[in-house]
């Protein structure tokens, strides 16, 4: 028994079943899964973005109609515009057969297809939500680890609690007060500024500009969670033994936090970050609204004052199976982050 | 004896929880705060006769400003600001209340059942939580509020029907964390049934959690009413604290600078909310040790 | 290199109901390693031992304060600056954390985290990437891992495997100085024994300076020259391992020592506890005599992600009332399933469990007076008692989820006598939190009496209770079986247990019983191949040569 180790080793290895690794799903499997999840999802935001509109206690026609004088020969009209008269059976077949066509129906108030009007303010919601998400992920990610890690100190009691006021704070009220703060400086409505047709640089500008407040507003709001979540899935990791390992290895602690710390406790944040972009897209709504900005949640607003059903319908299922979409590729994108999900 | 050794037990354990809580500075000014907001909204009828803020009998001109006679002015159809405002804290509150209780029973019972069956009532029960989570529960009660009759009951169905997925998640993994544990087990061991270890282990065990989650939960409440009401989808014969900021976006009063008809409602819900959140997370470190200076 | 505590105190600022205080883990400590020595720190939690470990590096929380001089060849460890400090650190002395546990990052490579320790004290080939890959996989085949390992995750090793590399992590740098950390707790017995062979032929090959921290005292004997025993912050005794484990002279060292018993030591044999509770051996067959328990070819099969896991393999076994029998094997080896199985907690694939003949019924109902025969005790009692219910409703469970007409109060009360927790009023109101380890344990076990059942079913009863009061609750296991004439059966991975108070011994491995017969019998003279091995790597304290491989002493 002088040199190394002794030469028994690796049978006996063999003999402990229990001594063994854990292996993750393969990754057809889990692709499989988390497909199926999302495939029902959609199913059931199609199903009940029609049932919502049919079988509830209101009636759609009676509800879009409400507080204008019609006579029963035009409900009947629009009954029969809407296939109302319709079994309900029937009804639903059509509108599956009309959606697989991209198909949304046509908007009662535009009296244009709502898949045109969808489809024509898409891109100014993503401009805003996307800008809005980047910084806000970013900036509440970052105060977010700073903060716990420097838990209980000044830095950390100033941002969390100004973080939970922001989280007070509903965020059209916020989009009217920065209306009020910085309507003169700033424009406060709609994307680009009417007649000045700029084109190139100076458009970009104009829309940057336009972009501020709005941005601003939802930033304030939605930032805030995240920080609340990093921070604590920081703190939670900064109890754990790997720390003491990486600090016993002789890494000064600004190499702990960053190189160990924060890959792990961004894991459980990222899954919420995902989750949340519901609430992000419920922000869009109003912050829309308030700014006149000319995308979907706009148009969501203008559909339920009409109130202009089949758009509503539509705006609820485009933006629900958005939603759904972007969680399944959250699930793709959390399986690159964290190895214990890849197969082994 | 035995009894009531228990019970001092209880009592000494209650006031353990309260001294927690109350070394927690902002959960205790927050109870105190909500305190004051809820002996003001049931005096209301007291303070402010209903009469006094009806349009055909209002004496003042409209968009005062603070002067003695209105503290906060008055808004766009000359009604005093304060006492809209005392008059709209009722219904926030009450939709806050209501909506959270109706999310939390249905988030409580669902996220058990899903964590204490196995088979095909957990996949069904988890598909749907997940759908529920996922979906922007805004938009789901915009449609559900304009598809139903106009109403107080009408938001608190849309708000509660609509946020209770997220403590069905909380709950469920709370129960699996739980039957995990070896007491349920060993109660399994002894015998116990489904009701027996769902009443006597889990619940209780949940409770706390879901009691803290509540408190949280009510402020959410209160913003998302706010939302639906400043989206025209409130109870237009009520006052809330979002309808009157929805007047003040129709009537131009933030562009005309009336800021003492626009600040006033949005301060309240601040105000409110998070005084919610305060004491939702000192509830929380009491319940939840681990989170404690968090 | 040279390693001494001089006069160290070490204190922890903590807050508890009296408002802040100060706790003192360490209380006075002085130790002298001399350079090449190997010395074990023993002790059971919170005895100190890891935090005197940790100081080495100065690795403790910012809420301790340290007094007294640690010294790191002749270097003051705690008047160091910040920087002197992380430069000393893993160069001069590096720590084998607990692989087990949280140890490694979960979300970096192995190669990732070993390079880590070289570039921060980067010299001479580890300078760039590739001398550091090199070392990464010499120091792999070092501690025989395989090289492709190193492209592996935290979570793709096995808990063996990950010790390995917690080993080639420390060597990394060639410190002179080793602190393990606990580093085969959590490992089965057969694994601990090759990590520890890893570990000393190190440790011997470069002359390395060795302090090992364990609970165990068998685990530090084989490896250490020197036993220390740490309780309550000081050091109560010390001196050479042969010394200290054959001749203890300090109360709390003879329990410690008493928890590892000697295979084969009749004085430990049928015989546990500060009372010397003993059991006459029951008579060996059992035949005659009325209920059975009895296990009838039963299988257990899993299937996990399409493939099946078989882990209970035609296993049968009987246990006759008055009898203890000890189903003994590594985890995973299916004991645990076997348990639930007769528990009926796990459907059997095939197979049936017998009481008195009669089969187990499958119908919950019919199941529920089978389980008022059976009963159950499970492995950790602090985790085995609902934290929101008192003493008295716990034991109260059974009885009430049975509707047992008689007085509650009178059977709680009595439960709680045999467990011997006397005045049973006393603890009536007590919530577990406020008992110790063993008083919980004897609450579990009087919630199960509460039922008067005819056998217990115990899942390592005391794995995880201190080394003191794993005596005591061995001892009542055995009153239970004098007194009341008790049928158990008790699964563990402790061959000193069986040898404690089992009278029958089964040998558990791959869902298989591969040997059984009296303890004695199996115990000393085993048949089996796995038996040899197990009884083989079994640290066993004085009668092993501290320099492994010389054949252990029988009997």
């Amino acid at each position: 028994m002088s040199d190394a180790v002794p030469s028994a080793l690796a049978p006996h290895e063999a003999v402990t079943p229990s001594d063994e690794p854990i292996r993750g799903a393969s990754l057809g499997r889990y692709l499989a899964t988390k497909a199926l999840g999302a495939a029902i999802s959609l199913l059931m935001v199609v199903v009940l973005g029609f049932f919502a509109f049919r079988i509830l206690p209101g009636d759609p026609v009676l509800s879009m109609t409400r507080g204008r004088m019609v006579t029963p020969e035009e409900i009947a009209r629009l009954r029969r515009e809407f296939g109302l008269d319709q079994p309900l059976v029937v009804q639903f077949g059509r509108y599956l057969a009309d959606l697989t066509r991209g198909d949304l129906g046509t908007s009662f108030f535009y009296n244009a297809p709502v898949s045109r009007l969808i489809a024509e303010r898409a891109g100014s919601t993503l401009l805003l939500t996307g800008t809005a998400a980047v910084i806000s992920i970013v900036l509440g990610l970052w105060l977010g680890q700073r903060a716990a890690w420097k838990r209980n100190s000044g830095f950390d009691k100033a941002t969390t609690g100004l973080a939970l006021v922001f989280w007070s704070v509903p965020t059209f009220w916020l989009g009217l007060l920065l209306l009020m703060a910085f309507g003169g400086p700033l424009p406060t409505g709609g994307m680009i500024t009417p007649g000045l047709n700029a084109t190139g640089f100076a458009y970009v500008v104009d829309v940057a500009r336009h972009l501020v407040l709005p941005v601003a507003a939802m930033v304030a709001v939605t930032y805030a969670q995240y920080l609340m979540t990093m921070r604590s899935s920081m703190l939670e990791e900064m109890t754990a033994d790997y720390l003491t390992t990486a600090r016993a290895k002789g890494l000064n602690e600004d190499g702990v936090r960053t190189k160990h710390a924060v890959p792990n406790a961004l894991l459980p944040t990222v899954t919420i970050i995902f989750m949340t972009l519901g609430h992000l897209i419920g922000g869009a709504i109003t912050v829309e609204t308030v700014f006149s900005w000319p995308g979907l949640g706009y148009l969501t607003y203008q559909a339920l004052s009409a109130p202009d059903l089949p758009l509503l319908q539509g705006t609820f299922v485009v933006f629900s199976s958005i939603v759904v979409i972007m969680n399944f590729l959250a699930d793709l994108v959390y399986r690159v982050l964290d190895p214990r999900l890849k197969a082994a | 004896m035995a009894e009531s050794a228990v019970a001092q037990r209880r009592r000494e354990r209650a006031t353990e929880s309260w001294r927690e809580f109350a070394s927690n500075r902002g959960g205790l000014i927050g109870l105190i705060l909500l305190v004051i907001v809820v002996a003001l909204a049931l005096l209301a009828p007291v303070l402010v006769p209903l009469s006094t803020l009806d349009v055909t009998q209002v004496t003042a001109m409209p968009n005062e400003p603070p002067s003695g006679q209105h503290l906060l002015g008055t808004d766009p159809f000359g009604r005093d600001v304060l006492g809209t405002l005392l008059w709209g804290s009722r219904i926030s509150l009450l939709v806050g209340f209501t909506a959270t209780l109706m999310s939390m029973t249905i988030g409580t019972t669902v996220g058990m059942l899903a964590g204490h069956f196995g088979g095909w009532v957990q996949q069904v029960l988890l598909r749907v939580i997940d759908f529920f989570i996922v979906i922007p529960s805004l938009v789901l009660a915009i449609t559900l509020s304009t598809v139903l009759e106009r109403g107080v009951w009408t938001i608190i169905i849309a708000i509660g029907v609509t946020s209770w997925a997220g403590t069905a998640r909380i709950v469920r993994s709370q129960t699996l964390t739980i039957e995990s544990r070896p007491y349920v087990e060993r109660a399994t061991a002894l015998g116990a049934g489904d009701g027996h270890l769902l009443w006597w282990h889990v619940l209780p065990s949940v409770m706390p959690l879901v009691l803290a989650n509540t408190t949280l939960a009510v402020g959410s409440a209160i913003i998302s009413e706010s939302t639906l009401s400043f989206l025209g989808l409130g109870d237009p014969t009520v006052f809330s604290w979002g309808s009157m900021l929805k007047s003040a976006l129709d009537t131009g009063s933030a562009t005309a600078g009336f800021w003492w008809f626009v600040l006033p409602p949005g301060v309240a819900i601040v105000l409110v909310v998070l005084c919610f959140t305060l004491v939702g997370r000192a509830l929380e470190a009491v319940v939840n040790p681990a989170l404690r200076g968090r | 290199m040279e390693l001494e505590w001089r006069d160290v105190s070490i204190a922890y600022r903590i807050r508890d109901n009296d408002g802040p205080r100060s706790l003192q883990a360490v209380d006075h400590v002085t130790l002298k390693i001399p350079s090449g020595g190997t010395v074990g720190i023993a002790g059971e939690s919170g005895c100190g031992k890891s935090t005197l470990a940790m100081s080495v590096l100065r690795l403790l929380p910012k809420t301790s304060t340290i007094t007294g001089d640690i010294l790191l060849d002749g270097q003051d460890v705690s008047s160091m600056s910040f920087g002197q400090l992380r430069a000393v650190r893993w160069t001069e002395a590096s720590i084998v954390f607990q692989g087990a546990m949280n140890s490694l990052n979960p979300v970096r490579k192995i190669r990732w985290q070993i390079a880590e320790a070289l570039e921060l004290h980067s010299k001479g080939s580890w300078k760039d990437e590739k001398g550091r890959n090199a070392r990464v996989d010499e120091l792999l085949t070092l501690v025989d891992l395989p090289v492709s390992k190193a492209e592996s995750y935290p979570h793709e090793l096995s808990g063996g495997q990950k010790q390995r590399v917690m080993i080639a992590m420390a060597m990394a740098c060639d410190p002179d100085v080793i602190v393990a950390d606990e580093p085969t707790t959590a490992l089965d017995v057969i694994v601990q024994a090759q990590v520890l062979d890893v570990l000393t032929a190190l440790v011997r090959e470069r002359n390395l300076t060795l302090v090992m921290i364990s609970h165990d005292l068998s685990v530090l004997a084989s490896t250490c020259e020197r036993l220390v025993v740490m309780s309550e912050g000081r050091i109560i005794e010390e001196g050479p391992s042969a010394q200290v484990m054959g001749n203890p002279q300090h109360e709390h060292t003879k329990e410690l020592a008493a928890a590892f018993p000697t295979i084969g030591d009749p004085s430990s044999r049928l015989r546990v506890g500060r009372a010397g509770v003993t059991s006459k051996p029951s008579e060996p067959d059992a035949d005659g005599r009325a209920a059975r328990l009895e296990v009838r070819d039963v299988t257990v099969d899993f299937s996990t992600r399409g493939s099946k896991v078989r882990a209970v393999d035609h296993v049968s076994l009987s246990c006759a009332p008055g009898e203890i029998v000890a189903l003994v094997g590594q985890s995973g080896s299916g004991k645990t399933t076997l348990a639930r199985t007769i528990l009926g907690l796990q459907q059997p694939t095939s197979g049936e469990v017998f009481v008195d003949g009669k089969p187990l019924p499958r119908r919950r109902k019919a199941l529920r007076d089978y389980r008022r025969r059976v009963q159950f005790v499970p492995q950790d009692p602090a985790a085995s008692l609902n934290p929101k219910l008192t003493v008295y409703e716990a034991i109260a469970e059974g009885l009430r989820i049975h509707r047992v007409p008689d007085d509650e109060r009178e059977r709680v009360a009595e439960a709680l006598r045999q467990a011997e927790l006397e005045p049973p009023e006393r603890f009536f109101g007590s919530i577990p939190q406020e008992l110790s380890g063993g008083q919980r344990q004897r609450v579990v076990i009087a919630g199960a009496l509460a039922l008067r059942p005819e056998y217990l079913i115990a899942d390592e009863p005391v794995a995880s209770l201190d080394a003191s009061v794993r005596g005591e609750v061995l001892a009542l296991l055995l009153t239970l079986k004098n007194t009341l004439g008790l049928g158990a059966l008790v699964i563990t991975h402790d061959l000193g247990l069986a040898w404690n108070i089992a009278d029958r011994v089964l040998v558990m491995h791959q869902g298989r019983i591969v040997e059984s017969g009296p303890v004695e019998q199996v115990l000393l003279d085993p048949q089996h191949d796995y038996t040899k091995t197990l009884l083989r790597v079994v640290p066993a304290g004085v009668t092993r040569d501290v320099n492994r491989g010389a054949s252990r002493a029988d009997g």
